[in-house]
Parts: structure tokens; C-alpha cells; sequence
């Protein structure tokens, strides 16, 4: 078995694979990784995620263009639980770098919360990208999940693998034992040919003025959604869609209302909140 | 009032109204409530076209989740191989 771990999308990195046929399969899923980053990330200003915001209008390269697609397609689904737009509304809540810098930040301005729900528009002919006027893009957990689904595909070529990018993981060829902590002691879940991802207001949050705030956008409001979740880890067939899924369970409101929506939607979910209650919810057993 | 102050005043009044017509005439009311009316049928029709592409994707990633297999989970006492965690 051979391991690889990295720091890359402002988390750790590690590759799993269970095969020895190419001993560069992990050096290029390792350097396609970084070069997703440099494509789809907000923080760095060259990115080319950067440059559309920046022009409101731009022809992209395929990989924008199919995040972004993947993206619109997931608000539609959601009803605008999941959003993209939701850009400004984090950099005004105060994530308006990386995690890392951000906790080197004292004194926050006051917060006030930003309207989502931008038009974006996509032609798929021209390659090209519009965003309405005012209207951010912020790609983050969807264009990490995204990759870690591009990535996987690269590594099951050679044989079975794992990728797992912070709380966005997918497996294939075989089952894996993957662990979750919990307030109330770790649970180890084995899972194949699918992928989880875990959202929480446990890791990227920071305090500012009226309180701790967090990265989890509440569209309908603009603001970092309220409720009694602490974590929710949902499975799904790919990253990218857990990655909606979890979020689409975040901002259902609070541990009841989450529970009630993985179960009847039959979407295997670890419901933790901020009691330190734990739900194991949507047939996960 | 003498009849001649009297024309006066008709005439005055006259060429005020005249006036006042023109420039109502000249600012073009109706062109307007057509131009809104257009303005909102163009948005509506905007709309629907946004509405179309949406469920178009809707449809495209439907079919991309079913054609992966279906995933496999259950909670297991083994020791886990690695550890996922909030992203």
C-alpha cells in the first residue's frame, strides 16, 4: 500500500493506493491536485476563479466551467440552500483569507449580512462565465470535493485508492475503514465505492464582534447560519455531491430537522450538535 | 376689463396651453408604458430561459450520480486506516 500526505486546498492531503503498477501514479495525482488549487481557489489572486470575479465576465477553462456547472446545478437542486454566490457574504462575516492567516487577525470590523443568490450564467458554447453584477463566486468545499473525485478517478486506474482532502474523501476498489471523531468517542465507518464529507462549525470558526462566527453561509439570510449542528457527515456516491448534501443538511435548521431529511431522503448522515448529541440518521447502521 | 385686455388674456392662455401640449405630446407617455410593458417581458422571458437551464443541469447531474455505482457504508469496530473531519 502506498501513502502520500500534503498539505494542498488549505487542508491536509493524503492518497492511499493499493497498488504498485506505477510508482508515479501519486506524484501526478499529488501535482493535479495542486494544479486545481491554483485554478479554483479564492485566495490566491491569480487564480483563474480570482480573475472572473474580478472581470464579472470571462471565457474559463473547462475545470472552472464544470465546477461551476456542477455548482448552479446543485443550487437548483437545493432551491438555493447550496450557493455559490455566497462570496461576499463570507468575506464580510470575516473569511476574507486563508484559515490560517485568519487567525492572526485582531479586531474585526462590524458584521452585516450580504444578500446571495447572484445570477450566473454559463454558456457552454463560448466557454464562457457571467456573474451579475455585485455577485461573487466562492467555489471552496464543492471545488475541493470536485478534485478529490478528479483525483480518485486518475488513482483507480492502478487499483484501489483513497484520496481525503480535510473533510472531503472518496474511495473505490475496495472497503476502507475511515474514522470520525465525535463529542461522544470515535466511529469508524467503512465505506465503498463512495465518498463522505463532513461540514462543521467546529474547525472554521473565528470570534467577532456579537460572537463566534463561521464559514457556513446561510443563503436565505446572508449570514453564518444559526441552528444546533455542530458537525454533519454525510455519504454519497462522489465528494462533490456529499459536499452539497452536507451542507444542504447543515442549514436544515437544527438536529431534528436534519435527521428528519436524511431519513427520509435515505442519505446515510453522522448528525452531531453542539450538546454533543450524536444522530446516526438515513439507514446508517 | 376691456375687451382688448380680455383677448389678451385668451391669447396668453392660449399660447400656454399650446405649450403645455406640446411638451406632453413631446415626452411621449405611451412610448414609456410600451417600453416597461417590454422591459418586463423581457425579464419574464429571461427568467424562464434561467429556470430551463437550471432543471437542464438538474436533469445532467441526476444522470452523472446514476451512472456511479451506488456507495456502500456501515459502522464498523475496526481501526480506522485514516480520519475525515470538517472541511
Amino acid at each position: 500500500m502506498e501513502r502520500r500526505c500534503f498539505d494542498a486546498m488549505g487542508t491536509e492531503v493524503e492518497l492511499f493506493l493499493d497498488a504498485d503498477d506505477d510508482p508515479g501514479a501519486l506524484d501526478r495525482a499529488e501535482d493535479e491536485l495542486r494544479r486545481l488549487e491554483a485554478l479554483l481557489s479564492r485566495f490566491r489572486p491569480d487564480s483563474e476563479l480570482s480573475q472572473l470575479n474580478r472581470a464579472g465576465r470571462m471565457r474559463v477553462g473547462p475545470e472552472l466551467l464544470e465546477v461551476t456547472t456542477v455548482a448552479l446545478a446543485a443550487r437548483a437542486r437545493t432551491r438555493g440552500r447550496f450557493d455559490p454566490t455566497v462570496h461576499d457574504a463570507l468575506v464580510a462575516a470575516g473569511y476574507d483569507r486563508t484559515f490560517d492567516e485568519l487567525a492572526e487577525v485582531e479586531g474585526r470590523a462590524a458584521y452585516r449580512p450580504v444578500a446571495c443568490g447572484g445570477r450566473v450564467a454559463v454558456d457552454h458554447a463560448t466557454s464562457t462565465v457571467e456573474l451579475e453584477e455585485g455577485f461573487r463566486l466562492d467555489l471552496g468545499g464543492i471545488a475541493k470535493g470536485w478534485a478529490v473525485d478528479r483525483v480518485l478517478a486518475e488513482l483507480a486506474v492502478h487499483g484501489p485508492a483513497l484520496v481525503n482532502a480535510g473533510g472531503d474523501l472518496a474511495v473505490c476498489g475496495r472497503a476502507w475503514p475511515v474514522g470520525l471523531d465525535t463529542p461522544r468517542g470515535a466511529i469508524t465507518l467503512e465505506l465503498r465505492d463512495g465518498a463522505l464529507a463532513t461540514s462543521g462549525r467546529d474547525r472554521r470558526s473565528w470570534r467577532g464582534d456579537g460572537g463566534e462566527r463561521h464559514h457556513l453561509i446561510d443563503p436565505a439570510t446572508g449570514s453564518p447560519a444559526d441552528g444546533d449542528l455542530l458537525t454533519v457527515t454525510v455519504t454519497a456516491r462522489s465528494a462533490a455531491e456529499a459536499e452539497v448534501l452536507a451542507k444542504e443538511l447543515f442549514l436544515a435548521g437544527d438536529l431534528s430537522a436534519a435527521t428528519a431529511e436524511a431519513d427520509g431522503n435515505a442519505i446515510p448522515a453522522v448528525l452531531v450538535s453542539r450538546d454533543g448529541a450524536t444522530v446516526l440518521a438515513g439507514g446508517l447502521r | 376689463m376691456t375687451d382688448q385686455v380680455r383677448r389678451l388674456y385668451v391669447l396668453a392662455l392660449s399660447v400656454l396651453g399650446f405649450f403645455l401640449a406640446w411638451a406632453g405630446i413631446a415626452a411621449h407617455p405611451w412610448a414609456a408604458a410600451a417600453s416597461q410593458e417590454s422591459t418586463s417581458g423581457a425579464a419574464l422571458a429571461r427568467y424562464e430561459q434561467r429556470l430551463r437551464a437550471d432543471a437542464a443541469l438538474v436533469d445532467e447531474l441526476r444522470a452523472q450520480r446514476a451512472a456511479l455505482p451506488a456507495p456502500s457504508v456501515r459502522v464498523v469496530t475496526l481501526p480506522p486506516l485514516t480520519t475525515t473531519r470538517s472541511s
